[in-house]
């Protein structure tokens, strides 16, 4: 589970038709506590930014459902 | 019609990942317009991206128009295949 996800607990009824989702999750991503990015940060190579989606490691932030197994070689 | 050959998709993964680095670098250096090492990056990056951009165009024909590639001969900037039929 990544460490920019934190959880919440909805209210649900006992008279709800279907059956209530007992924890929703939200994801923090990393930019959030970084504020103004320091220079000279560890980077990705340019392949593996272009996978990844940034060129910075510490921006790295993966969405996986709950559900799905997150693949080889990725950080939680 | 013809074909493109395997080393032109190598080049050209190699041509957008050079790309995605300078897009990145750039917004990185509109708000950091002193990081001297990441302007160094940036132009180092920016020459990779001019002979990779000569690769291509030696073999594909021109990438960009209005004068930011060469023109083969007969006009072909508009021929097949276009960028999202690669």
């Amino acid at each position: 589970m990544s460490a920019y996800r934190r959880v919440y607990y909805p209210y649900y009824s006992p008279f709800d038709p279907c059956p209530p989702i007992k924890a929703k999750m939200y994801s923090v991503p990393p930019n959030l506590f970084l504020g103004y990015q320091p220079p000279n940060l560890p980077q990705f190579t340019p392949m593996q930014a272009l996978r990844t989606g940034t060129l910075w490691k510490v921006f790295y932030d993966p969405w996986y459902s709950p559900y799905e197994t997150p693949r080889e070689g990725d950080p939680t | 019609m013809k074909q493109l050959p395997k080393e032109f998709y190598d080049t050209m993964e190699q041509l957008q990942a050079v790309d995605f680095v300078l897009v990145d670098l750039t917004l990185y250096l509109d708000t950091h317009p002193d990081d001297y090492e990441a302007i160094n990056q940036f132009n180092q990056f920016a020459r990779e991206r001019k002979r990779l951009k000569k690769i291509i165009e030696g073999t594909y024909g021109p990438l960009m128009q209005f004068g930011n590639s060469y023109s083969g001969y007969p006009w072909n900037w508009d021929d097949a295949p276009w960028p999202w039929q690669l």
